[in-house]
């Protein structure tokens, strides 16, 4: 009976939005705000669910996490309207990393040597310092404002010539000077760390060097035969792949983020805060920096929900693909049904992971005691990375398909996170239906209290419909948490409350 | 008999407090071995020490021929220590089989090990798709020693096994310790000295983060003084 309170508890509540909206609104308005209130839930799931992850198994509060979401919607947005940016610049992260390979592979043998001594820092230092200059070459005057400035590309459609590419001599120059510095960089911090080698299969990473490296040219090489590639391709498939390809760009992000800043401060929380605020600022100004200050429209999104008419029911829409679905006579946006879809299908899919593979049980221990687990003979820094970037991976993901809802904009990140990081607290901090629960009451009230402003509340009985300020629907989301963290003090599934 | 675990004169810190000063523990295979000491002499440090949790700064700690000081907890686990804390440490949130499952180091251990297990913990075969939340004090406890009996490990760490427990079930423990030494090495602290003296083979006695004396328990038994001064416990 105790394991199911706090369900009971949270299904009361949602079944008491739910039936005050119905009773106030009628069937057809009712289920029209409950479908906005579960898009806004989807979104919210899948920023929370990494938010939660991260924080239940390593307890950091990860405030970087609204700027992968961000960063997530412009790749994705980038990828499906203006491939071009991303073709010029990739190749450029594939050297750099393949130069920190080579330094990582490089340090094997000068570490072992040890021939300073004492002076390794100032070797160190030293090193890191023409890494940097090689890096500043390599990057000086990329042509990157006529790289972006781009109009959303209607599908099927070119990107202007007059955006200006390198020529292809300069971009191997720069190619170089990355690779370089990239082996200067990575020797530097291995230098100065001292760090411990992990043993590698050697013969794996200088393929994985070489690969980097042939990657880098192939698509430099292809570019203009990959862009038009990618803009000749059916637009559902070239939004399918901007997900894909916002995911793995998340999921290196967050790999990247736990081992190289958040791994060397386990143990020292306030560290740890200021580190990820620190990298929420400069990830927003990375991100001003690359594609401006001004937000960009929503694009129309994939033609599986672009089709300007309005299909009667599910059913049709499914030969129609019309922009709009009817639903108790009410048209409601077919793309939005879709983000629903995707937030209801990837709290599934990880409740089959954490329920059902062994990782997920490694995961759900870890939660409570990642010492104990460790102690089992488990690497669990590595688990700690997955679960990193698997929550990075889902922050993009969300970023990438609310692009062509909300469209992008420099301050989605921080509005997203918000939101997030009180539906995690509602839903009780490190727990993961918790947060899906969570996700769900704060989406129907944010979606009540948008109502309540734009078309007013009546009670039966009510002569005039009772308006709320606009101010009210934002607090809405505050009243909601400030009720439940009053009845619970950790939240609905918090452990102690 | 030649010593699975040697640990030399390791200095631990745990923030800046100086813990460990000077512990050395030697754990001959197919022994009991004991570590005493009063609470708060580092017992738990020490057995941390040896995990790898809490990393001596100072120090040598041999297990099997090799140096495992510096490595990390999961590594040194899987050279083949199985670790039994203090207060348990069971995940309460995984039911009885996933928390024997989860120590498996390759697939099919708990398999080959559940009837051994069962034999000794007849408790948790009916127990075993209950989440161990539900499991009373002692069903913990047994579960946390199965947990570690999963791999194929050479030495166990068991701490304070007894807390907490009735006399009844105490004595459950001790028999159930004493048909585990045939299997694997043990070294055991409890605050209940009367069962480590009548279950343990040597003994290592600590005081204040540094070693007293060790040698053979039958000969500790033999110096009522001692165990008076350092354990305040009348034999």
């Amino acid at each position: 009976m105790k394991a199911y309170r706090e369900a009971l508890v949270s299904l009361l509540i949602i079944l008491g939005i739910v039936v005050v909206v119905y009773w106030s609104f009628g069937v057809s308005k009712a289920t029209a705000i409950l479908l906005s209130g579960l898009t806004l839930a989807s979104l919210y799931f899948l920023l929370g669910a990494g938010l939660s992850l991260i924080f239940g198994l390593m307890d950091v509060l990860n405030f970087a996490h609204g700027t992968i979401f961000m960063i997530g919607a412009y790749i994705g947005y980038t990828f499906f309207g203006n491939p071009r940016l991303i073709l010029n610049t990739l190749p450029l992260f594939l050297t750099l990393s393949a130069g920190v390979m080579v330094g990582n592979l490089f340090y094997r043998w000068v570490g072992q040597q040890n021939f300073l001594g004492k002076q390794n820092r100032l070797l160190a230092l030293f090193l890191g310092l023409i890494g940097c200059i090689s890096l500043w070459w390599g990057l000086k005057r990329f042509p990157l404002r006529p790289l972006v400035a781009f109009e959303p590309t209607t599908p099927g459609g070119a990107i202007p010539t007059a955006l200006a590419q390198e020529p292809l001599p300069n971009m191997v120059v720069r190619l170089v000077w990355m690779a370089l510095s990239g082996l200067l960089l990575s020797l530097a911090i291995r230098l100065w760390s001292k760090g411990r080698e992990r043993p590698v299969i050697l013969h794996y990473y200088a393929s994985a060097i070489v690969g980097l490296i042939f990657t880098a040219f192939l698509i430099l090489l292809g570019r203009n035969v990959l862009e038009k590639f990618f803009l000749g391709l059916p637009v559902d498939l070239r939004f399918t792949l901007a997900m894909v390809a916002a995911i793995a760009v998340g999921a290196v992000l967050g790999a990247l983020i736990e081992s190289y800043f958040i791994r060397p401060f386990y143990g020292r929380p306030i560290a740890q805060i200021v580190l990820t605020l620190g990298l929420m600022f400069a990830g927003g100004e990375l991100v001003k920096f690359i594609w401006g200050k001004e937000g960009r429209a929503p694009i129309s999104g994939p033609s599986l929900f672009a089709a300007s008419c309005i299909s009667p029911n599910i059913f049709a829409w499914f030969r129609e693909h019309c922009s709009s679905i009817y639903i108790f006579g009410r048209a409601f946006p077919s793309y939005r049904l879709f983000i629903i879809f995707i937030g209801l299908f990837m709290f599934v899919a990880i409740t089959l992971l954490l329920r059902y593979t062994r990782l997920g049980m490694i995961i759900r221990a870890g939660v409570q005691d990642s010492e104990m687990v460790e102690a089992l003979g488990i690497n669990v820094r590595r688990v700690f990375t997955f679960v990193f970037a698997l929550g990075s991976a889902l922050a993009a993901l969300g970023g990438v398909v609310a692009a062509p809802f909300v469209g992008v904009y420099p301050d989605m990140g921080g509005i997203f996170q918000l939101q997030a990081f009180i539906a995690v607290v509602i839903g009780g901090m490190g727990n993961y239906v918790g947060t899906a629960v969570g996700s769900l009451i704060l989406g129907l009230a944010r979606a009540f209290g948008d109502t309540l402003v734009t078309t007013g509340f009546t009670l039966p009985g009510m002569a005039q419909a009772w308006k709320a300020s606009p101010a009210i629907a934002r607090a809405s989301i505050v009243l909601v948490m400030a009720l439940v963290l009053l009845v619970r003090p950790a939240g609905i599934f918090g452990k102690k409350g | 008999m030649s010593a699975l675990l040697e640990v030399h004169n390791i200095h631990t810190y745990i923030g800046q407090f100086h813990i460990l000063q000077g512990v050395s523990v030697t754990v001959p295979e197919g022994s009991i071995t004991a570590l005493l000491g009063r609470n708060g002499a580092g017992k738990t440090t020490t057995l941390k020490s040896i995990m790898g949790l809490t990393p001596p700064q100072k120090g040598k700690i041999v297990f099997a021929g090799k140096e495992i000081q510096g490595l990390r907890p999961y590594e040194i686990a899987s050279l083949g220590i199985g670790y039994v804390p203090e207060h348990r440490a069971i995940f309460t949130n995984l039911t009885v089989e996933e928390n024997l499952r989860i120590a498996e180091r390759r697939k099919g251990d708990l398999k080959r090990k559940a009837d051994f297990i069962f034999s000794l913990f007849p408790d948790l075969k009916r127990l075993y798709k209950l989440p161990a939340g539900n499991l009373s004090g002692g069903q913990q406890q047994m579960l946390a020693i199965a947990r570690a009996l999963v791999p194929d490990n050479r030495l166990l760490l068991i701490d304070e096994p007894s807390e907490g427990l009735a006399p009844l079930l105490v004595r459950e423990l001790m028999s159930a310790i004493r048909q585990l030494s045939s299997e694997v090495t043990i070294l055991l602290v409890d605050q209940n000295f009367q069962m480590t003296s009548s279950l343990a083979t040597h003994y290592s006695l600590i005081d204040d983060g540094r070693l007293v004396c060790s040698g053979l328990m039958s000969d500790l038994l033999k110096e009522p003084e001692t165990i008076r001064r350092y354990l305040g416990a009348v034999v």
